[in-house]
């Protein structure tokens, strides 16, 4: 008897084994790939929610079913907050909103103008489901709602492509920076330092994009580009940079990896292309002063990798020479950069941060009003090293040979 | 008294689990800013001498239980209510780190289960445990202890992969002077997690070699307070000091930044399995001691049967210390001065000039052949 109720104890301890309180099965979620928020005109705020279409995602290996449909859908509420928007989005799906595998939220850039980005961001700082190492972007001139329409080539989910095209553009061009969630809420409440943003644009036939007929062609009828970095100023979007100066805020936060800069030779401009690939940017603090002078010291190294005109690129004598024209040009662009975000008054670069770090009493006398007062009057100096190591497969440029063989040939 | 023996490496396992324990949980000292690590490093000087201190007091009774010789050095009466007021002390510290630990999980990991039903599973397992003796759970926790500090190892070696540690956080160093960091040191982390280690005056006797004992405990307060340290110095320097100050579990964080070739990511688990282990350590030694000092002091022959009840005052008292978890965590910080500077320092400071002053008068009577004691 002892020996049966132990038995039926044990088997009945078995079902209490897959912990199931709380128990989500795959086929009841709605998987979040992304979201976005924008502002309406009534003021609330509109909450686009992405999510993924399990059974269209499947690539060409995986054959058979699935893949007729778009890879995700998306779904719009409002609310007015944030959370309340989300909840009221539970109204048009028919599963349990899923996030951990949410990876990306995109702001609309009016709502990041007016609004800022700040205020959005608790309810995903305090839900537990939530990644801090979502990437946050803005959409540029235009709803994040709409971006959220958008399909893409190559990655079917939307948020991964984002993703993927951020990462790589960071470091092969480095004009944008990966920002997550984590990221920005560090930026904007350390001291001395201000936050940024990549944007990302459409480019093309908005109105097509949405179809799956978009993506089947070979040339999309829209497509999703990161493009500038947004500044921001008292909580709020101020200005967008692009090209070499949104690059040289990068360099200055020393995220650069690779960057490609053209230098004027012989009076021909674009004449010689250098890549950077290996860098290291530091910023360092002159406290004594009454206010602080800053040094950016920038190492890059790099190599050749293009001329339009010929080059003596065997020469040693040359090479240096194209060394300081590089660190000339770095320089001017650095400079650029630097002249236009103390005009803007706001301390992108983290010079407050360096000065507090290096001398934290100093830094109480001027952290009030510090990007309006003194960071604009900060003197900056910057000092560039630049190293071309190699040539890649040849020394002297075909074009040398070219002109050599013209001209005998014009005698 | 149980009549069982662990070895000084399983006492190095349990105290370095116990210091741990919930410690990894909070943003310990994070009133020094950053200079957290400093104040933790500091006070796990103050904690070396605090178990220094334990030590000495069993050294002077090795073959007696603190209960024994608490009513031996004070009489009867008032020992057993200094006593009493230990067991209560271990109780509630028991059902601090079972509120914590459960707490941790319903934000963490299972927003839609209640409290009681996690605290519930955790202090049965905590019974059972405890009922088994204190030569299980040490053995358990060699065998967890293993895990534990796998766990530990690769976490520091995936943070530091990752390239997310940013050490220009940590500065600037000393923004108000060295005051804070002392003052954080010595109000704070001194009594949570070292001077918990009171607790382990019931656990000595166990050992069977004290030589070795004294080295290992001594050995594992300096392991512990060193791997705050370090998990501190790293918080503080992938999150920065806001956010860490804002954390409930600053760790987590850290751990949920971690991002290796895109698919080492949301490590969360990491932290659940740390903080489990610990956290049960923690909860069942208090509870075990509790237990132990009851049975002797009431006289009670089976001790055993007294886990159960105990086990029910404790989660009970788990759920009834506080109504919100901020509550429950503003009451550890405050109340750690009133209660555990007298448990863990005053009381066995007097307990240990007295027990000096008389091993002294015993010495000389010996000299002159009487026996006072």
């Amino acid at each position: 008897m002892r020996k049966w109720l132990l038995f039926f104890l044990l088997m009945m301890s078995v079902t209490g084994l897959s912990g199931c309180w709380s128990k989500k099965e795959l086929s009841e979620l709605a998987i979040i790939s992304a979201m976005g928020i924008d502002k309406n005109e009534e003021g609330k705020y509109v909450k686009t929610v992405q999510f993924v279409n399990p059974g269209n995602v499947s690539g060409g290996l995986q054959g058979g079913g699935g893949g007729q449909g778009p890879a995700v859908t998306v779904y719009t509420a409002e609310g007015d907050t944030v959370f309340e928007a989300h909840i009221n989005s539970s109204a048009k799906v028919s599963r349990q909103l899923y996030h951990p595998h949410a990876n990306l939220v995109v702001i609309g850039e009016e709502l990041a103008r007016t609004e800022g980005v700040n205020v959005l961001l608790d309810v995903f700082e305090r839900n537990a489901e939530v990644r801090s190492t979502t990437k946050l972007i803005i959409s540029r001139d235009m709803k994040a709602g709409d971006m959220m329409k958008m399909l893409t080539a190559i990655d079917h989910i939307p948020a991964e492509k984002v993703n993927n095209t951020l990462k790589i553009t960071e470091k092969m061009r480095g004009e944008n920076v990966v920002v997550s969630l984590q990221d920005f809420i560090k930026w904007s409440t350390a001291p001395g330092i201000e936050p940024i943003l990549s944007g990302f644009r459409v480019e093309g036939n908005l109105a097509e994009a949405n179809k799956q007929e978009s993506v089947m062609q070979m040339d999309p009828a829209a497509n999703l580009e990161a493009n500038g970095i947004a500044v921001f100023k008292d909580e709020k979007l101020i200005d967008w940079y692009e090209g070499q100066t949104a690059r040289g805020v990068v360099w200055i936060l020393d995220r650069v990896k690779q960057a490609e800069i053209d230098l004027e030779w012989e009076g021909k401009k674009d004449a010689v292309v250098y890549q950077v690939m290996r860098q290291n940017t530091t910023i360092k603090a002159d406290t004594k002063k009454d206010i602080p002078e800053i040094t950016i010291h920038v190492r890059a190294e790099g190599a050749i990798r293009e001329v339009t005109k010929p080059v003596k690129l065997d020469d040693p004598n040359i090479i240096a020479e194209i060394e300081r024209a590089a660190e000339k040009e770095i320089k001017q662009q650095l400079q650029k950069t630097v002249e236009r975000t103390q005009k803007n008054q706001s301390d992108i670069f983290g010079f407050g941060q360096a000065i507090y770090r290096q001398n934290a009493k100093k830094w109480k006398g001027l952290q009030e009003n510090w990007n309006e007062t003194y960071f604009p009057q900060v003197k900056v100096n910057i000092e560039v090293e630049a190293f071309v190591r190699r040539t890649g497969l040849r020394t002297n440029d075909h074009l040398s040979e070219l002109e050599k063989k013209q001209s005998k040939g014009g005698e | 008294m149980e009549n069982a023996k662990i070895s000084a490496y399983q006492l190095f396992v349990l105290i370095v689990l116990f210091e741990l324990g919930s410690a990894i949980l909070v943003p310990l000292a994070i009133d020094a800013k950053q200079e957290a690590w400093l104040a933790i490093l500091i006070s796990t000087l103050g904690g070396l001498c605090l178990f220094w201190l334990y030590f000495r007091l069993y050294e002077y009774y090795p073959d007696r239980s603190p209960v024994e010789y608490i009513q031996a050095l004070l009489g009867k009466i008032p020992g057993s209510i200094i006593v009493f007021a230990y067991i209560l002390f271990c109780l509630y510290l028991s059902a601090r780190v079972l509120r914590d630990f459960g707490e941790m999980l319903v934000t963490v990991a299972y927003p839609e289960t209640p409290l009681f039903i996690i605290n519930t599973i955790m202090i049965a397992a905590a019974a059972y445990a405890v009922r088994k003796g204190i030569e299980t759970i040490a053995r358990t926790g060699e065998l967890l202890f293993v895990l534990f500090s796998f766990l530990f190892i690769s976490a520091f070696f995936l943070i530091s992969v990752a390239g997310i540690i940013d050490v220009s956080n940590l500065r600037p160093a000393f923004e108000n002077g060295l005051t804070p960091v002392v003052k954080t040191a010595f109000t704070q982390t001194l009594y949570f997690p070292f001077g918990e280690v009171v607790a382990f005056a019931m656990i000595f006797p166990y050992v069977n070699n004290a030589k070795e004992a004294k080295k290992a405990g001594l050995l594992a307060v300096l392991v512990s307070g060193v791997t705050l340290a370090l998990m501190m110095a790293s918080n503080t320097s992938v999150l920065g000091i806001e956010l860490v100050s804002r954390s409930l579990f600053p760790l987590l964080s850290t751990i949920q930044t971690i991002e290796v070739f895109d698919f080492i990511e949301r490590l969360d688990v990491y932290f659940m399995l740390a903080s489990v282990i610990g956290g049960f350590f923690k909860i069942s030694l208090f509870f075990y001691i509790a237990v132990r000092a009851l049975a002797i002091l009431f006289n009670e022959q089976q001790p055993i049967r007294l886990a159960y009840p105990i086990g029910m005052v404790i989660l009970v008292l788990s759920m009834m210390t506080a109504s919100n978890f901020s509550e429950h965590l503003t009451e550890g910080i405050k109340s750690t001065l009133f209660t555990h500077l007298p448990f863990q320092v005053v009381f066995p400071f007097l307990l240990f000039l007295l027990a000096a002053v008389k091993h002294r008068r015993k010495k000389q009577a010996g000299a002159d052949g009487r026996d006072s004691l």
